[in-house]
């Protein structure tokens, strides 16, 4: 520091602008892709603008306060809710497992990996497309299969009962996310400790304790990560449920991702859209920057620091 | 000072910059070549597209000088992508759209449509006067109506003659001969309400002919409610259709195309919708069909008729001229014949059909749509291109409500009643 104070003036400027400089990729990512999209949401929270109209009304809080109070935000909100709750547990276990078990198959195991890599490398509308033909009540292929093994009182309109459309969604969703969340956890478990694995199947540890106590710590991080990034989806999920129901039949998938569309996009309410958008990454940053920290903590135990 | 900047521009930037409107204030291009662009949504049958590119060959090379690129939208696309650009002065010379006050209306008021009053006059454009009401807002007229439609039940008319059943002439006689189909193993009627836009045909045309065209004008000026009774029994009707077993299973779980998929291949012998689809009817049906109205609970009832899509141009092209052009080539008794034989599409002007190859289906379809141009006979409305989005949506939602029994008939409506009142204000 004291050496800063004797520099030359010159130096010191040079300096400045070189710190400047440095920092200046870094201030126009945050620029362009935070502060502008942020300052432009809160701009169009505050207007009623029809997406055509171009000096809209200002409304104030208009638009909040009509969040609030309207039911079918509840309705959509607790809708993500059971997406998140089961969006998550459900890959997770289920990508855990299936990984775990790819990495202690030697034979055969680059065609299991392809086979469950591939639903991961689909784009999510193909997804959304192909599983809505197969829950097609008519010709789909879940009701041909129930009805050629005798569960014909099983057959439903999977995505047109208001009742089961959003867990027909679901299921497809955790399909799909799973293949995700084992393509991860497959990287992640190079990393294990084999020796430690063999120790303790020597000390008589069973698969499960094996699995929770010795795989499982050593993979924590990746874990945590990976479990940010579907609570944080779960919020935010739109696409899937957009192709598969657009959140119908009369609102019963509906969640905030898709009933903020349906209001800025097809009522062309802009303002209020854009309010309910808001109100996701309100929701969702916490959850984000709670795991992230817990995240850093585990990393930083492992290393010892 | 570079977030001082960064607010100003995003606070500058979020309307997308409107263009100021009148297209008299655009200069426009003079060179001898010019390329117009022409957005439309995705036609349902590809062999349409075809015809269509064809026809824009055909404009092409009777107006050298003028090229047309073909833009070609997802139909569920095109509302988005049209406002978009639109807004941001970057829209197409020439585009197809919806005429009700929530679509082309809106474009008007917003000023981003191009004032077509001046190429009426000055072309003569033959377009029946009550079509031009419809894309006529603020005294411009804005677009060029090019289709008129009609809603009923499409039925197969082989499985009618096989059971011994006659064409349904009132609300009673459809039921009793639905159950009749029912018991021969055949679904009744196809109800497609996945994508929600049925239901707007699907309620228009029960109370069309449940109340008439002036029950349907006085719902639509608001001076009979949306939830008095006729509203509340005709969508009633779906409920207790689903309930009877008289509709496929899980309604709202069948896309349009299924529905239609199974009305084709002779699985279900009634399917509620529009004339537009009389072509794909003839292409894929391989047995006899009639076009019939929703009966009526004491007669045989009316179609549900109005205006489809319209031609418009955008306010800020800078081609105005080539654009009228290409405008007028689609509005003269020659084009209007090809449209007929070739697209099945009703023009919205007078078109002589004599000698034109007609399949007895299409004459009919014709007949009835002369009728709607002319004022003679009585036809309900498609309520959906006129009223509003906040309208249509719960009116879709509500049909798709009752579909499902989530709501009652009653609320459904009490339901259509409020938006209604919202969308007046």
């Amino acid at each position: 520091m004291a050496r800063h104070h004797h520099a030359p003036a010159v130096t010191r400027r040079a300096q400045t602008r070189l710190g400047l400089l440095l920092a200046l990729p870094a201030l126009i990512m945050t620029v362009v892709f935070f502060l502008f999209p942020m300052g432009s949401a809160l701009y169009f929270s505050v207007v009623d603008f029809d997406g055509i109209d171009p000096t809209p009304e200002f409304v104030g809080f208009a638009n909040y306060t009509e969040m609030f109070t309207d039911p079918e935000v509840w309705h959509a909100l607790s809708n993500n809710v059971i997406w998140i709750v089961i969006g998550t547990a459900a890959p997770m276990v289920i990508g855990l497992l299936i990984a775990v078990l790819i990495w202690s198959v030697q034979r055969g195991s680059v065609i299991y990996r392809l086979a469950f890599f591939l639903p991961f490398i689909l784009p999510g509308v193909v997804i959304g497309i192909v599983w809505t033909w197969i829950y097609d009540p008519a010709n789909g292929w879940l009701n041909r299969a129930l009805g050629a093994i005798g569960l014909e009182s099983l057959q439903r309109g999977w995505l047109g009962d208001p009742s089961l459309a959003l867990y027909a969604v679901l299921a497809t969703a955790i399909w799909a996310y799973s293949a995700f969340v084992i393509v991860i956890f497959l990287s992640a478990l190079r990393n294990v400790d084999i020796e430690l694995v063999d120790a303790s199947r020597i000390d008589g540890a069973n698969a499960g304790n094996r699995l929770i106590h010795i795989i499982l710590p050593q993979i924590m991080p990746v874990f945590l990560m990976v479990l940010t990034l579907t609570l944080v989806g779960g919020f935010s999920v739109f696409d899937i449920v957009f192709i598969m129901t657009g959140g119908g039949p009369a609102d019963a998938s509906n969640v905030l991702g898709t009933y903020s569309y349906t209001q800025a996009f097809q009522l062309s309410r802009i303002g209020y859209g854009t309010t309910l958008a808001l109100l996701i990454t309100v929701l969702s940053v916490p959850f984000a920057v709670a795991l992230n920290r817990l995240q850093r903590r585990m990393a930083l135990q492992e290393t010892g620091v | 000072m570079l977030f001082v900047t960064a607010a100003a521009l995003a606070l500058s930037a979020c309307t997308g910059g409107a263009p100021s409107g009148e297209a008299e204030n655009v200069p426009q291009e003079t060179a001898a070549q010019q390329e117009i662009r022409y957005m439309i949504g995705q036609p349902e049958d590809p062999a349409d597209l075809k015809l269509i590119k064809e026809d824009i060959k055909k404009f092409e090379s009777e107006n050298t000088g003028i090229t047309v690129k073909l833009d070609v939208v997802p139909s569920e696309n095109v509302r988005t992508v049209l406002q978009t650009q639109l807004r941001s002065g970057e829209g197409p010379d020439v585009f197809g759209y919806d005429t009700g006050p929530g679509f082309a209306g809106a474009l008007a008021r917003a000023g981003l449509v191009y004032d077509l009053t001046k190429a009426y006059s000055d072309n003569n454009w033959p377009i029946y006067d009550f079509a031009k009401e419809r894309v006529t807002f603020d005294g411009k007229i804005v677009g060029v109506p090019n289709q008129i439609e009609e809603v009923g039940i499409f039925y197969n008319k082989d499985i009618f003659t096989k059971l011994g059943l006659a064409q349904p002439q009132n609300l009673g006689d459809l039921k009793a001969a639905a159950q009749k189909i029912k018991d021969s193993g055949v679904t009744p009627m196809v109800v497609s309400d996945k994508d929600g836009w049925q239901g707007g045909h699907l309620l228009s045309i029960v109370l069309s002919s449940d109340v008439g065209s002036d029950g349907m004008d006085a719902l639509l000026n608001g001076e009979k409610s949306w939830d008095s009774p006729e509203v509340v029994s005709s969508l009633a009707v779906w409920q207790d259709f689903q309930k009877s077993g008289l509709l496929n299973p899980s309604p709202t779980a069948v896309t349009y195309d299924s529905g239609n998929a199974m009305f084709y291949s002779g699985k279900a012998a009634m399917n509620p919708t529009g004339s537009w689809l009389a072509l794909d009817v003839e292409r894929n049906a391989k047995f006899e069909v009639g076009f019939i109205p929703f009966p009526a609970p004491d007669g045989p009832g009316i179609f549900s008729g109005g205006l489809g899509s319209g031609i418009f141009i955008s306010a800020t092209t800078k081609k105005a001229d080539a654009a009228i052009k290409f405008i007028g080539y689609g509005l003269t008794e020659e084009h209007g014949r090809w449209a007929v034989e070739n697209l099945q599409d009703i023009p919205a002007y007078p078109v002589n059909t004599d000698g034109i190859e007609a399949t007895p289906l299409f004459k009919q379809i014709l007949d009835d749509s002369a009728k709607i141009a002319e004022g003679t006979g009585d036809f309900g409305y498609n309520i959906d291109v006129l009223t509003t989005d906040a309208f249509n949506n719960t009116m879709w939602k509500g049909v798709q409500a009752v579909l499902t029994e989530q709501k009652t008939p009653e609320k459904v409506a009490k339901e259509l009643q409020t938006a209604y009142e919202k969308s007046k204000k």
